[in-house]
Formats: structure tokens, C-alpha cells, sequence
């Protein structure tokens, strides 16, 4: 691997991952990657097990199939999306927060209450900012 | 061999630790590397300071570990400030939240066992950068375009809406939506990531989280980033409305110190 650039700061306008919703963005990364040395303890945390539970839906259950069929049975057939996305909204929602608001529905329910429980981590110790 | 270094950084500003006290790491970077480290917050706050453990070309970045851990909003941020200032100064190997060491000298023979590769590792990662992006969409669009494509789901839809149907009709609608909902989850990955890879030299993917499609990590060159950042920008709206894209960085290359 090269390298061809120095180490000056980078003047990229995205944000890095302090902020608040940033943390919440990166939190598995520094939970769950990072360099282990295994004559290292590792602290066992109540929590970080928890934020591994919080991945996409494992598909091949009948719960699922019943709140994907709920869903759609809901779904206003009528009603699409036409309006082109406004340019400055896209970059902000990109840049400056995590906000979810496009997404949701019925099937995220179910690991709701695990966000949830990892949320309480944060915040226990300070002002009581939630990402949710 | 000797708890202490014989030969500390005459530039570092960090001090060694105190022998025998249990540490908590943070991260491994070269020796040279300046080490500005003033005003920092330690993970767990007992107070006292940050420090360095140095051997040979490496220097490990610790301070006294505290008496209990959890991962709170404060200590995480704790740890990822320190990253963000050691990589405005150079390479470095950020550590995973949460690692102890009983005493500095388990961490100098740390060092010592594989030196060599985290020399190589520092080097490789000279000038890099990590940028994590998550994406979504929006699931009733999902549904929308399954609807829309598929006969045999439209058909279903119709035979269990406002309750009618049976319960094996509702089982099939809903294994027709998963399976279809994956695959166009999969293919919106692959596009996504395929748009970006030019401008990375490595990527590693995680598990997207809730209903996320995407949750890939890329390194890029510090000279490139803004580039980098620019690209994302223009994905984000050329998929318009309904996609949620969270691009975060320059970040410390967490998925690519192992």
C-alpha cells in the first residue's frame, strides 16, 4: 500500500463521529471493531453484546412473514412517491444528522426494545440525549 | 526487561504511567508521533492523565484504568475524541472500546510480541482514513415495488386485505414480501457499494442494523476524503426520496487495525 499524502487534517465537510448522532452512528465500530490484543482483557460490558442482537431481521420466521403480509395489506396502493428528493434536504440528512424518518414501519418493531436497552447506556451518566 | 522505557520520545508529551497499576488502552501509534494530548477526558475520568507506554517504534496510549466500566455516552466519546486527535497527527491503530491491560509492562511485551505488525499496519494506514456509510429504504416503497413487479403478491394482497384470507395465505403474501424485500436489499448494497469502491483501497461490511440495507466501512486516502465524501453526497441524491444514507467520517480506522 502507498502513500502518497501527508498527515494534515482533512478539510472534508462531513461530520466525524462525536456528535451526538454521530456516536450513535459509529458506536459499532468502536464497540465491535478496533484492534483486540488478546493478552488484553476485554471489560466485560452488560451492553455490548446487546448492540450484536440489533441487526436485520432474520427472514425465515412466520412473525416475519405475518408483519411483512401486515404491511402490506396496509399500504396505501394509491399513494407513491413523485415529488423528486430536494437536493438540500438529501446532503443534510447525510451530513449533519441520523435521522431516520423515511424508514420505519411495522417490521422494525421487533428489535425496537434492544435500541432501546443499548439507548440506556448512553445518557446514564449525563444530560439524557437519546437517539430515539 | 524493565517496566520502563529507556528511551522515551524526547517530543512526547505524555509521561509513562505508574508501573503497577491496571491500564486501560486506547490505541497504538508510532513512537514519533507527537502526542497532543493536552485537555483530553480519560475513559472513566478517576482522573489523572493520559499516557504513553513506548517500545522501540511503538507507543501505546493509555491511562489508569477506572475501577468500573460501562459503555456510556461519555466514555465512548472519551475514546473516540482521543482517536480523532492522534489521527490529525499521523497513523494509528485505535483500539476496541473497553481493552485492559493489569500493568504497563504487559503492555510494553505487547508491544514487543508484534512489533512488526503493527509497524507494517501503521504504515499501510499512513494517510488513510475509515468512512462508514449506513443506508435504508424506505419499506413501503419496498413493498410498493414488490407489489408493483409481482403478480402472484398483488394477488395475495388482495385475498388477505381488511382481514379476509386465511392464515397460509398471510404466511405466503409475507414469504413472498421477505424474500423479495432481501433480495432488492442485496442488490441495493451491491450498487452502492460498487459506486464507491473506486475511490477506497479497502472495505470491510458489517451486519446492517434494523432496517438498514447497508453498513460497510471504506478506507480512503486523507487526500482523497473530500472526494470521497463529495461521491456519497451525489448517491445520496441520485436515489432520491425514501433513502436514508448516514455517511460518517473521516473517521479512525477502527475496521482496518486489525
Amino acid at each position: 500500500m502507498t502513500t502518497a499524502s501527508g498527515t494534515q487534517p482533512v478539510a472534508a465537510s462531513s461530520s466525524s463521529g462525536s456528535g451526538t448522532a454521530g456516536l450513535y452512528d459509529i458506536l459499532e465500530l468502536i464497540l465491535d471493531r478496533g484492534l483486540v490484543i488478546d493478552v488484553f482483557v476485554r471489560v466485560s460490558i452488560v451492553g455490548i453484546e446487546l448492540i450484536k442482537i440489533d441487526i436485520r431481521i432474520v427472514i425465515a420466521s412466520v412473525d416475519t412473514y405475518l408483519r411483512f403480509a401486515e404491511a402490506c395489506n396496509r399500504l396505501d396502493l394509491e399513494a407513491g412517491r413523485k415529488a423528486p428528493a430536494r437536493l438540500t434536504d438529501i446532503v443534510g440528512d447525510m451530513v449533519e444528522s441520523g435521522a431516520r424518518g423515511t424508514t420505519g414501519g411495522a417490521i422494525s418493531g421487533a428489535v425496537d426494545g434492544v435500541v432501546d436497552a443499548v439507548g440506556d447506556f448512553f445518557g446514564g451518566d449525563d444530560d439524557e440525549e437519546k437517539k430515539r | 526487561m524493565s517496566d520502563v522505557p529507556t528511551n522515551p520520545p524526547p517530543s512526547a508529551a505524555a509521561s509513562e504511567p505508574a508501573p503497577d497499576s491496571p491500564l486501560y488502552i486506547y490505541a497504538i501509534t508510532g513512537s514519533d508521533h507527537p502526542l497532543r494530548l493536552d485537555g483530553l477526558r480519560t475513559v472513566g475520568g478517576v482522573g489523572g492523565s493520559l499516557s504513553a507506554v513506548v517500545r522501540g517504534g511503538l507507543a501505546a496510549v493509555v491511562s489508569l484504568a477506572p475501577p468500573e466500566l460501562r459503555p456510556k455516552r461519555r466514555d465512548l466519546t472519551a475514546h473516540q475524541e482521543l482517536q480523532e486527535r492522534l489521527m490529525a497527527d499521523g497513523a494509528v491503530l485505535p483500539m476496541r472500546f473497553g481493552m485492559l491491560a493489569p500493568d504497563s509492562a504487559t503492555v510494553g511485551r505487547a508491544l514487543e510480541e508484534k512489533s512488526e505488525e503493527y509497524e507494517r499496519r501503521l504504515a499501510e494506514l499512513h494517510g488513510t482514513t475509515e468512512f462508514n456509510l449506513k443506508a435504508a429504504r424506505a419499506q413501503d416503497d419496498l413493498l410498493r415495488e414488490v407489489l408493483s413487479e409481482s403478480e402472484e403478491a398483488r394477488r395475495l394482497n388482495a385475498l388477505t386485505r381488511d382481514g379476509n384470507g386465511t392464515h397460509e395465505d398471510r404466511v405466503a403474501l409475507g414469504e413472498l414480501l421477505a424474500r423479495q424485500v432481501d433480495a432488492r436489499q442485496r442488490l441495493l448494497a451491491e450498487q452502492v457499494v460498487q459506486q464507491l469502491s473506486s475511490l477506497a483501497r479497502a472495505r470491510v461490511e458489517g451486519a446492517p442494523a434494523k432496517d438498514d440495507f447497508l453498513n460497510v466501512s471504506f478506507l480512503v486516502a486523507r487526500a482523497q476524503a473530500h472526494e470521497f465524501t463529495e461521491a456519497g453526497q451525489r448517491l445520496a441524491r441520485d436515489f432520491g426520496e425514501g433513502y436514508d444514507f448516514r455517511l460518517r467520517g473521516p473517521l479512525p480506522p477502527y475496521s482496518f487495525a486489525a
